[in-house]
């Protein structure tokens, strides 16, 4: 059964400073896909979620990016968040002083007041974040300490999924959330992926490697290089990265 | 538990007259009005006994009104006796937007043992003049902390010296001042270590914008053999606007070879990673700056150790940094 169009990327162009990175990227992603973007280092993956979620470090200087009817590219990174971007960070920021509830509160809060509804009790929301902490096995200790402080590589990274639980997005961009993560933190962080999937909504999932995909199977995979998508295919494309690395691709 | 020569608000006869309106439970209100006990033209002096133990909060609420010459200078004392315990708040305000100058002189005298929290704040409209110099020697043994909310005024100028005499004492100084306008607010330190065998502490966080000015000045000093002295100095400053100044200078001068002593200051801007990250979240950007200047402010208005006092300088400082001190012509009208 074929979604609903949903996000739309035409020829899109970034740069930072004077050095051009991505060069021209074409992607249609529909409701309820989950779409791979692999490619090797420096060929522009995290510039591409970062330029989606908004980051004004980077110039875009052509091209467009529609999600459902919105240009997001005339919006600030709170308003993307409104519309149903979610990006997980690679390197999340760690906040000293601001609490892991404090902060969902806010945004939850903020959500909340885009669609018109009243803010959530403090009760309400204690329930809520309980329900979601435990989707990705998060202890409720984290709850009151800063956001990101201290937390290992693979606590971070579920933090990032616990956020993506509390906002419901509509498009969820998880840039290189496997990276730094042992086995089972990968498991962890893969199933909580899973439990959110929706028919209404969609993922893309940039990484390095094949790995993550064994848990979160994408329906298409893409090659980025050089700021350009390469090559597109299913999900047997990732498996023959893994085997025959990028190189058949790049001078094929 | 031996008499106090202050007021006691609740029994007070007065009527007619300056009343907090917001008083916060198991805390005594004493006013000072244009430098006198309201009622009275003499100024404050407070003085506990030996082993005397204040369970309430003192708060000591100190206004300027119309009606009195515009520059007044008076001088309090504040005397705890051997192993004494009190927890004191000290509020200053301006009632009219008259051009206030106030010069206040405190004597603080912490016997030995003795145990005192003391948290200033102060909230002055844009042309008040507001001077302090408090004078503290510390005895064996004794424990001081006391913290500055500089939330608003025109020029605050606070000076601290304090003089440890006798050994195993601790004194913990802090100080927020938010900054904005034309406003300026200096802090000057002098921590003088007589004798062996303390520790001291000295945290002042500001966070200026528009055209404000900061002044640190902060000297920790070790008198030649005070051994084993451990003391730290930390003066850190967030910028909002390139026209905000900030001047800082942290010092040392140490006489002993035996001691930990360790300084220092940074200026800065609101970090943009961090920005990024909420703002990702659905933040809106004045709310994000406001979570990372709270997350600022938030290590010394931990220091307040009672929950409902800080809870309440919390959202004074809150709404200070939402901007809504600045519609009000009349500070004192924003506490609480």
């Amino acid at each position: 059964m074929e979604g609903n169009k949903m996000l739309t990327i035409k020829n899109l162009h970034a740069k930072v400073g004077e050095k051009e990175i991505l060069r021209g990227i074409n992607l249609n992603v529909k409701e309820g896909e989950i779409h791979a973007i692999m490619g090797p280092n420096g060929s522009g993956k995290s510039t591409l979620s970062s330029v989606l979620a908004g980051r004004d470090t980077f110039e875009v200087t052509e091209g467009e990016v529609v999600l459902d009817g919105h240009n997001l590219l005339e919006l600030s990174p709170e308003e993307r968040s409104w519309a149903g971007v979610f990006l997980g960070f690679q390197y999340p920021i760690e906040i000293p002083g601001v609490s892991n509830v404090n902060f969902m509160k806010s945004a939850v809060n903020e959500h909340r007041k885009q669609k018109g509804l009243e803010p959530l009790t403090s009760a309400q929301f204690l329930k809520l974040m309980r329900e979601k902490m435990a989707i990705v096995g998060m202890d409720s200790s984290f709850s009151s300490r800063g956001v990101n402080v201290g937390f290992s590589g693979g606590e971070k990274k579920r933090n990032e999924i616990f956020q993506m639980a509390m906002l419901e997005p509509r498009l969820a961009i998880l840039d290189e959330t496997d990276s730094g993560l042992d086995v089972d933190a990968l498991r962890i962080v893969a199933t909580g992926v899973n439990n959110l999937k929706r028919p209404d909504n969609a993922f893309i999932v940039i990484t390095h490697y094949q790995r993550l995909l064994d848990y979160i199977v994408p329906d298409v995979v893409h090659i980025l290089y050089k700021g350009q998508i390469i090559k597109t295919a299913g999900k047997e494309l990732a498996l023959e990265v893994e085997q025959r690395g990028y190189d058949w691709l790049i001078n094929g | 538990m031996g008499e106090l020569n202050y007021i006691y608000a609740p029994e007070s006869p007065l009527t007619e007259q300056f009343r907090c309106r917001v008083p916060m439970k198991g805390t005594r209100q004493l006013f000072i009005v244009n430098g006198g006990v309201q009622g009275t033209t003499t100024p404050f002096s407070i003085s506990l006994e030996k082993g005397q133990v204040m369970e309430d909060i003192l708060q000591v609420i100190s206004v300027r009104t119309e009606g009195s010459p515009l520059e007044i200078a008076y001088k309090n004392t504040l005397h705890f006796g051997e192993g004494s315990q009190a927890r004191l708040l000290l509020c200053s305000h301006t009632f009219t937007m008259d051009k206030f100058v106030t010069d206040e002189e405190v004597e603080v005298h912490l016997e030995d043992r003795a145990m005192v929290e003391i948290v200033v704040m102060q909230n002055e409209h844009n042309d008040a003049v507001h001077n302090t110099r408090f004078n503290i020697k510390a005895g064996a043994d004794s424990s001081l902390k006391m913290s500055f909310l500089t939330l608003h005024g025109g020029n605050i100028d606070n000076k601290v010296t304090v003089d440890i005499n006798g050994e195993h004492a601790d004194v913990d100084l802090s100080g927020l001042y938010l900054v904005d306008g034309h406003q300026e607010v200096s802090n000057t330190v002098q921590m003088n270590h007589n004798v062996p065998n303390c520790t001291s502490s000295q945290l002042y966080k500001g966070i200026l914008d528009n055209e404000a000015k900061g002044n640190f000045s902060g000297i920790i000093y070790v008198k030649q053999d005070a051994q084993k002295i451990d003391a730290y100095q930390a003066n850190h400053n967030l910028l909002l606007s390139q026209k905000a100044k900030i001047n800082t200078q942290p010092q040392l001068e140490i006489y002993a070879d035996d001691v930990k002593c360790s300084h220092g200051a940074t200026i800065g801007r609101l970090d943009e990673n961090e920005l990024f990250y909420l703002r990702s979240r659905g933040i809106p950007v004045n709310e994000a700056r406001l979570l990372q200047q709270m997350a600022f402010a938030y290590s010394v208005l931990e220091k307040i150790s009672n929950a409902e006092l800080r809870e309440r300088m919390e959202n004074l400082v809150e709404k200070r940094l939402r901007g809504e001190f600045s519609n009000c012509r009349d500070c004192s009208k924003n506490c609480c």
